[in-house]
């Protein structure tokens, strides 16, 4: 089975991230009344798979699968993902699976295009667990980004069919507003504080001879990232912006990040030497 | 031995009549020993509730003695006179002004119909003995399922009356008067009410204004604990929506009213505090609430008095039942962010498509329960097959052992 790579095992679990839109689409024409088991173990089996291709690049590495483009994607995708399993525990908020799994398609079809996984060249010479550790929690913020922008989708949704008295927004299974609301706060919390690790660990790695730090754009990008971030928080904590107002803040800047990810990486003689 | 019922409902009966053949819980063990005494049926169970007095019997007499004979015990118990079969005896003739005092409705019963809706004669309602209905298998089987299930109920679906059903055979049983049939019987119909409670709609959601205004806090705020409500105008349909929240956790009430006493009593009652009605704007930046059914004839709320009032509440969502016609509040409020306003109209939308999905689900359940009562029916034909001797049979192994001879 040598022909089946990594690269074959994420495949499959991006078939099964796509069957999983496709039976969100069927649960949102129910008006999220159907309870969403099946869409959860269709993640969870995507998830499995996932995994697999991860380690599969991991092991033929030696070492954290997050050495480009693709390797980044398939990461962040794999934390919003692990991040639903976990939450989606709950019954009440189950329902986010349905709502990431089209964002976990888009992201899976992007990292599936060959230009984003080159073959890999001599490995630098400086230790892999800092490199790790600031690839790996870097990624794994963007993943709570992503499902903070999730979470915000559903809290606009709840919060409409509430406002235009739908009578989905009784019917649905959907958890109440404030809770949505709650959530997003925590997951894009918890999402600054792994960005800010991830950061300072990246701020101590070895550069490569006259490439400047501070003038790197991937290094830009993220600290404007960062202060976007901790804008929206520090606003929030102030409840300046209104709880829609914060919601699309948070898809927003989501989005920015997503549409400008691999641009400002490409860019970077740091992370694309 | 075959399962009878036999009964009054809210179907057949006005409830000035109804409350004269309610059984007081204390007297159902007397009277259920009483029926089996009589050797009318060797299992019963009696179900008294607001909405239908039945008796549920395992009997060896055909149906139609024995449905005369319950009849006549139903009668007799209450003290209801006329409505027996002309055949037979019922015992002493009772003319309408009978010598027998009619029989009170039992203390704590509460009727649920508004009075005056059937027909009263001299202050009695007149019994022809129409009013009873008597059902026998499969039909009473079916009927049991069906009052398990709700569906037999004045409010399609609703789920207290299982709980009632399920008193009511637990009480016979624990006095002995239930035996296998009716214990197959009534557990069967406990689990078809939980198997379509489960796999179908037919219990979903709310059909009364008062909990579909619940319903759509529970959408809003994470928890109904610690919630404050506040309620203006003491109307009927703002009390029962208030006691509903206090019911799922609410925290507080405050009653604002015109009249002040007004508000004081029905503060009392639900255990929260009045305000005077002019200073309840000032207790708004901590309310989450607001029921509101007042006899004004303007709005008492409108945009320019919330805006102010919201940038107080921190993005705190606000929720506005406004149950009064003319409304109280200014449908313009809606457009307030984290402000949520319900009119009667909107509340009666939401239960009214609660009732129509219930109403669609009905054919399923009937479909359901008809399964359920022939697999029922099919057990209890294959036990009476069984040969003395212990080895068990079936009508058609027997004609097949009669064609091999």
């Amino acid at each position: 089975m040598a022909w089946f790579t990594d690269r074959h095992c994420f495949l499959l679990a991006v078939v099964l991230y796509g069957l999983s839109a496709i039976y969100s689409v069927f649960l949102w024409r129910m008006g999220f009344r159907k309870d969403d088991h099946v869409n959860y173990f269709l993640l969870l089996a995507a998830f499995a798979l996932h995994t697999v291709a991860m380690f599969k690049r991991g092991f033929s590495l030696n070492q954290c699968p997050v050495n480009n483009l693709y390797e980044a994607t398939t990461f962040v995708a794999w934390t919003i993902v692990a991040a639903f399993l976990v939450i989606g525990l709950l019954p009440q908020l189950r329902f986010l699976g349905a709502f990431a799994s089209p964002v976990l398609l888009a992201i899976g079809v992007f990292a599936l295009m060959p230009a984003l996984d080159p073959p890999h060249g001599p490995q630098p010479e400086f230790s892999g667990a800092l490199r790790s550790l600031h690839a790996a929690t870097s990624l794994l913020a963007y993943g709570a980004f992503g499902l903070g922008a999730v979470a915000a989708g559903m809290f606009l949704t709840q919060q409409h069919d509430l406002k235009f008295h739908k009578l989905r927004a009784v019917l649905s299974l959907l958890p109440p507003i404030q809770r949505l609301e709650t959530i997003t706060g925590w997951l894009v919390l918890a999402g600054f504080i792994l960005f800010t690790i991830g950061l300072e660990a990246g701020r101590y790695l070895p550069r490569p001879e006259n490439a400047g730090y501070w003038q790197d754009p991937k290094v830009v990008w993220s600290i404007f990232m960062w202060v976007v971030y901790l804008a929206l928080l520090a606003l929030r904590w102030m409840r300046v912006p209104s709880n829609r107002g914060f919601a699309l803040s948070i898809i927003g800047a989501f989005m920015f990040l997503l549409l400008t990810f691999w641009g400002t990486n490409l860019l970077s003689p740091l992370h694309h030497p | 031995m075959n399962l009878v019922v036999i009964g009054l409902s809210h179907h057949s009966s006005p409830v000035e009549l109804r409350e004269r053949f309610a059984f007081a819980v204390a007297k159902i063990p007397d009277a259920l020993k009483s029926l089996r005494e009589s050797g009318v049926a060797s299992e019963a169970v009696i179900l008294s509730t607001c909405n239908r007095v039945e008796i549920y019997a395992a009997t060896a007499l055909e149906p139609a003695s024995a449905f005369a004979e319950l009849k006549r015990f139903l009668v007799r118990r209450s003290g209801v006179a006329g409505g027996c079969d002309s055949v037979l005896d019922c015992g002493s003739p009772l003319p309408l002004s009978s010598a027998v005092p009619a029989a009170k409705a039992p203390e704590g019963w509460r009727s649920s119909e508004p009075r005056g809706s059937s027909q009263v004669h001299g202050g009695n309602a007149e019994f022809s003995g129409d009013e009873v209905y008597s059902l026998a298998e499969p039909q009473s089987l079916h009927h049991l399922f069906k009052v398990a299930c709700g569906l037999d109920s004045m409010v399609l679906g609703e789920t207290e009356i299982l709980g009632q059903l399920k008193e009511a055979y637990a009480l016979a049983h624990r006095h002995g008067h239930t035996g296998a049939r009716l214990n197959k019987a009534f557990q069967r119909a406990f689990n078809v009410a939980k198997h379509i409670r489960t796999e179908t709609n037919i219990q979903r959601g709310s059909v009364s204004v008062a909990s579909v205004a619940v319903e759509l806090a529970e959408k809003i705020f994470s928890s109904l604990q610690d919630r404050e409500v506040m309620v203006i105008g003491a109307g009927d349909t703002s009390e029962k929506t208030a006691r509903a929240l206090l019911s799922r956790g609410a925290h507080s009430i405050i009653v604002a009213n015109r009249s002040y006493d007004r508000a004081v009593t029905l503060a009392k009652e639900l255990g929260g505090r009045a305000v005077p009605f002019g200073d309840w704007i000032a207790e708004f930046q901590k309310i989450d609430v607001v029921i509101s059914s007042t006899a004004a004839p303007h709005h008492i709320l409108d945009r320019t008095k919330l805006e102010p009032l919201m940038k107080l509440r921190r993005h705190r969502p606000l929720l506005l039942v406004d149950i009064a016609v003319p409304r109280d509040v200014d449908p313009e409020v809606n457009f307030l962010e984290n402000v949520y306003l319900y009119n009667i109209d909107d509340l009666q939308a939401i239960a009214d498509d609660y009732l129509r999905l219930r109403k669609e689900e009905i054919a399923r359940c009937e479909a359901i329960i008809a399964e359920k009562v022939k697999a029922l029916l099919h057990k209890h034909e294959n036990r009476r097959w069984k040969m003395e001797d212990g080895t068990s049979t079936s009508p058609s192994s027997i004609l097949d052992s009669a064609s091999s001879l």
